[in-house]
């Protein structure tokens, strides 16, 4: 969930209202924003879940705080200048051909507003940017820009395009040096970092000016045009894989600046013949401040909210929400069409509509109700089996173990003396973890008695008797099923005692079966994790599923114990 | 008349003319103390004995105590310092006078404190006066202490009780038991008393043979703790579970079932989380390296929730603005959560098309690569729970949550608008610790949105919620660390040991 740091002075500020810090904790609990606690510098760490993206700064939670206040109702849209500057796209890398940018005039950047753009910016990177993937923000200081009309009357422009990694080079930000881009993603601090955005394509992404190559997207920006509290007039700009992601994010840094003061001016985005689908040729006018329309119908509200409300409180409602609704009938139902303004990003359904109705009515407002509808509960028959399993055994003096399903291939295999080639339980290809986090923990375990093993090895200094027992899953490589893997629930059992011997093993897998109506037979086998001559393949009805015996010395002697085990392992479904 | 050996040799030491006392009968009886006090209430009940009891109290120096005998009480060695010093008249100085009685440390402390309270003088902006009339040697604390000190009585229980609060004694009753043979009893031994048989061990000898009726048993120390057994028990976290699954069968809700290795298309794409959705990267889940892929997916549905992806539902619906690629779907991971038994459930894969009204729920393991803490495991047991019906409400929902959690004892429920990819209106549930009053999220929940539903064919509305079910355990039982209840790890003495849940 995302985290903004938030100056409470600079709410009071925004907002225009004198609430304390614990008045205004409250107001943002009610928002859904929840604070975390106080930074070094006494700012409130703030969290909120990842949909209300247009509050990633101070300024956009002030926003929200003033239609909770009622202070702003319904939809804003903040007025544009025409552009006088155009960004005209000519061959970027195919991988990443997108780009939108906006103007913002007239600025006076203290340090708290620099500080608050740096963190829209890093926060949007974080969760609509995808890590920069999808867009990554360049904001530079304009006046640095030389960008001349090529013909008499038209705007000025700067160019995206493409670069050959190693051709051009410039100052990147924090630097001093000329490089090239090849050499900012190998040894420039901040540019290393995003050196896997790029280090696939032939040519990297980059924008020109008049003077050259000014800034290096997704990875860093140039030297000449940084930002600084002297700068007045801004340049935004925004490149990535998806236009209406980055549209929306230029909206939200937008909105941003303008609440910060500034004029907001637009931008032309030119796309060339060769750019894709729908915008080859085409000229963007941005930033996108339109707004779109969702119909929501009354009855649906009050189904959903689960109360009755007037058009009057839907449409009031709605405007405190910071939106607009127009009440319609359409076929002699109510319905409401609803304008959602330009800065949100997480309305994609009329759901989402009556979801912001519900928060502005207050859902906590609502009664609650056991739902008036009759249903048979009951348990599934494999969860049933194994419960009946588990109260036999435990009535057999076993402790119930709940172990892990992950596991690792030493564990698993290896200390039980084990090969995965073998034909014995326990044996078989494991289902293996993609790029594991742990070693410890590197796929899943294809028997539980190594879990066992491991319980006991690490109780060696517990009073004995030990008896283990656990019924959980198990899994190996299978390619006839659909998912090519076969899991299963296995039931395990150790006795682990200075005299612990087959015949108590045995003993107690006899009241199971008798139990389960099975007829047991224990024909001699050989498994390598158990003493041969001391090993028997466990029968039910003739069917093989499991085996029992006398653990092997080496194994015991690896899992450092100085008492004989015998133990038993079977499928769970071999007692249905 | 047959009497227990005990029995008989008290009877026997006891006398109609002279009160003996039970140390006198026990040791002439040759029995332990509580031996014969017990076959002396035994005899009593039959009328041969009498037992007059008194309480006595007896009264022992301490430490302290024995120390002043010796040395002289403080206040006493301070009003004798000051005499000497000429403290009759003018005051002396205190300081001098402490040094001269050679008090140091407590005993100053107590030497004033007494000083004044039994009226030797008095001590005023440092100086001590002393009353000349006072008479030190017939000090009534002084005089008990060594009265007690060689073993004579105190009856001023006013002293008694200064020099108790003075610490300087431990009083202590004692009740004192003499005994007389009554006329039954001097008949009875008259007639003649022989002594009954004991046995430890009833022995199915004694049974069968009908000797039992002519034996005594012994008597066993019944207080004492018996040899050490190991019991079988369910493990503390599956007897959570269990009584979740309890709570929700009550309730009627039907227990799911399905894989634990499952396509990401279960567990992701069917409940409209985008592939580009941050939980969706590997460092949040477990994807398989080998097997990595499910063979088949229903393909109808795999259009349907691709276009639900792309193009959202319904006439003004939107879709994420993200790549959706259908290989990325059928990789295979251990499931984040159980929701992807919901996401078949829903979409008839596991049970056939279901119609309204439905309750269902699962609890069983889902697998997060989330950082190991006291709180969080790589695996941990998911409650799920999700009704289906024509029409459903937040009231609904606020409802079954409420009847849910007032069985674990957690009331107050506060809902927060939150937000899920797959659920609209969202809510993180909020309850009251019943023991430490704090306010803790307790589960997440929601009514699933249309994107997820539509497209596995259900027009009906269908809310669901999730929480982990240690989180609910720790709140119950009070564990503090989760790596200490659930893995290889556990501590046996935790298992044996861990008060029962129900």
């Amino acid at each position: 969930m995302p985290v903004v740091t938030v100056d409470p002075d600079e709410l009071r500020q925004l907002t225009g209202m004198d609430r304390d810090d614990d008045q205004l904790r409250e107001d943002l609990f009610e928002l859904g924003v929840e604070f975390e606690g106080w930074t070094e510098d006494e700012e409130f760490e703030l969290e909120f879940a990842p949909d209300r993206l247009d509050r990633l700064s101070v300024e956009g939670i002030a926003r929200s705080l003033r239609y909770h206040y009622g202070e702003d109702r319904g939809v804003y849209i903040p007025s544009t200048n025409s552009a006088e500057w155009t960004i005209d796209v000519t061959s970027p890398p195919a991988e990443r051909p997108y780009v939108t940018g906006a103007i913002v005039r007239g600025l006076d950047l203290n340090d708290e507003a620099l500080e608050s753009l740096i963190q829209i910016q890093e926060k949007l990177h974080a969760t609509m940017g995808r890590q920069r993937v999808k867009g990554a923000i360049g904001v530079h200081d304009l006046t640095m820009l030389k960008g001349a009309p090529a013909t008499e009357g038209a705007t000025k422009s700067i160019t995206y395009s493409s670069t050959d990694p190693d051709e051009e080079s410039f100052v990147p930000l924090e630097s001093n040096e000329e490089m090239t881009p090849r050499e900012v993603t190998d040894r420039h601090h901040m540019g290393a970092e995003y050196a896997d955005l790029v280090e696939e394509l032939d040519r990297y992404p980059a924008i020109y000016d008049d003077m050259g190559l000014f800034s290096f997207p997704p990875v860093i920006n140039g030297k000449r045009t940084e930002v600084t509290g002297d700068s007045r007039d801004l340049l935004i700009e925004m490149t990535g894989t998806d236009q209406w992601t980055i549209d929306h994010m230029c909206n939200i840094v937008c909105y941003s600046l303008s609440a910060r003061g500034g004029t907001l001016e637009r931008v032309d985005v030119s796309y060339d013949g060769d750019a894709p689908g729908e915008y080859a040729g085409q000229t963007l006018d941005r930033p996108l401040f339109e707004t779109k329309t969702k119909t929501v119908a009354h009855d649906r509200i009050e189904s959903i909210i689960g109360t009755e409300f007037s058009q009057d409180e839907v449409i009031d409602c709605l405007e405190r929400a910071g939106l607009d609704g127009t009440h319609e009938m359409e076929n002699d139902s109510d319905k409401y069409d609803v304008e959602i303004p330009p800065y949100r990003v997480d309305v994609l359904h009329p759901m989402d509509v009556i979801d912001d109705i519900g928060r502005a009515y207050g859902f906590n407002e609502l009664p609650r109700e056991y739902p008036d509808i009759s249903t048979v509960g009951g348990r599934h028959e494999r969860s049933r089996l194994e419960d009946a399993t588990r109260d036999a055994l435990v009535a057999l003096g076993f402790e119930d173990l709940l172990n892990f399903y992950m596991i690792n291939e030493v564990e698993n295999y290896r200390r039980m003396n084990l090969d995965q080639a073998d034909d014995a339980l326990g044996g078989g290809q494991p289902v293996s973890i993609m790029e594991p986090y742990s070693e410890e923990y590197t796929m899943l375990r294809t028997w539980a008695l190594p879990s066992i093993m491991m319980v006991l090895e690490n109780n060696t200094h517990r009073a004995y008797p030990q008896h283990l027992a656990e019924i959980g899953l198990a899994a190996v490589k299978d390619e006839t099923e659909n998912t090519n893997v076969a899991e299963h629930r296995t039931v395990a059992g150790a006795i682990a005692e200075a005299e612990a011997s087959y015949d108590d093993a045995r003993a107690r897998l006899q009241v199971l079966a008798r139990g389960f109506n099975k007829d047991l037979e224990t024909p001699a086998t050989e498994h390598p994790g158990f003493i041969s001559g001391r090993t028997a393949e466990i029968r039910f009805d003739g069917e093989k599923a499991g085996v029992i015996g006398e653990l092997h010395p080496e194994v015991l002697v690896e899992h450092d114990m100085e008492v004989p085990v015998s133990a038993f392992e079977f499928r769970l479904d071999a007692l249905q | 008349m047959q009497l227990p050996e005990s029995q008989v040799a008290v009877l026997e030491a006891a006398d109609a003319d002279t009160d003996r006392s039970i140390t006198d009968i026990a040791r002439v009886a040759d029995l332990k103390p509580e031996t014969a006090t017990q076959a002396a209430f035994a005899l009593e009940e039959r009328d041969l004995l009498a037992i007059d009891e008194h309480v006595e109290e007896t009264v022992e120096l301490t430490d302290e105590g024995e120390r002043y005998v010796g040395e002289g009480l403080p206040e006493l060695r301070l009003y004798k310092a000051a005499l000497e010093a000429g403290g009759t008249d003018d005051g002396v100085p205190l300081g001098e006078v402490i040094e001269d009685a050679g008090l140091t440390g407590e005993a100053v402390d107590i030497a004033l404190a007494n000083f004044a309270r039994k009226g030797y003088g008095s001590v005023d902006s440092g100086q001590v006066t002393v009353d000349p009339n006072a008479r030190p040697d017939r000090d009534d604390e002084l005089l008990a202490l060594e009265t007690l000190s060689i073993g004579n009585s105190v009856d001023d229980s006013d002293v008694l009780d200064s020099l108790e609060d003075r610490g300087l004694i431990d009083r202590s009753e004692s009740t004192d038991r003499r005994i007389t043979l009554t006329d039954d009893g001097v008949t009875a031994l008259m007639e003649g008393v022989e002594t009954a048989e004991t046995v430890d061990q009833l022995t199915p000898e004694l049974l069968t043979s009908g000797e039992w009726e002519d034996v005594e048993f012994s008597s066993y120390n019944v207080d004492a703790s018996a040899s050490a057994i190991q019991s079988g028990r369910k493990h503390p976290l599956r007897q959570m579970v269990d009584r979740v699954k309890d709570v929700l069968v009550g309730m009627g809700f039907q227990e799911m079932q399905g894989p634990t290795v499952d396509a990401d298309f279960w567990i992701n794409d069917c409940l409209f989380m985008p592939q580009d959705h941050p939980a969706r990267t590997h460092w949040d889940r477990f994807a398989l390296d080998d097997p990595q892929k499910i063979d088949d997916l229903p393909a109808d549905l795999v259009e349907r929730v691709e276009t639900a992806h792309r193009e959202g539902v319904g006439e003004d619906g939107e879709g994420y603005n993200s790549p959706w690629d259908e290989e990325f779907a059928r990789q295979l991971a251990l499931r984040g959560h159980t929701t992807s038994l919901t996401a078949r459930h829903l979409a008839g894969e596991a049970m056939g098309d279901l119609e309204p009204p439905q309750r269902f729920f699962s609890v069983e393991k889902a697998y997060r690569n989330d950082t190991l803490d006291a709180t969080h495991l790589l695996e941990f047991f998911q409650i799920e729970g999700w009704v289906m019906a024509e029409e459903l409400s937040v009231p609904d929902l606020f409802g079954t949550f409420r009847e849910f959690y007032e069985q674990f004892g957690i009331t107050d429920l506060e809902f927060k608008p939150h937000y899920n990819p797959y659920t609209e209106p969202s809510f993180e549930l909020f309850g009251r610790h019943p023991e430490t009053d704090e306010l803790i999220e307790i589960g997440n929940s929601g009514i699933f949105r249309q994107e997820m539903l539509e497209p596995l064919g259900v027009d009906c509305d269908v809310m669901a919620w999730g929480l982990a079910g240690e989180r609910l355990m720790m709140l119950a039982t009070g564990a503090e660390d989760i790596r200490d209840v659930h893995g290889t790890l556990v501590d046996l003495d935790y298992l044996r040991t861990e008060e029962v849940l129900y």
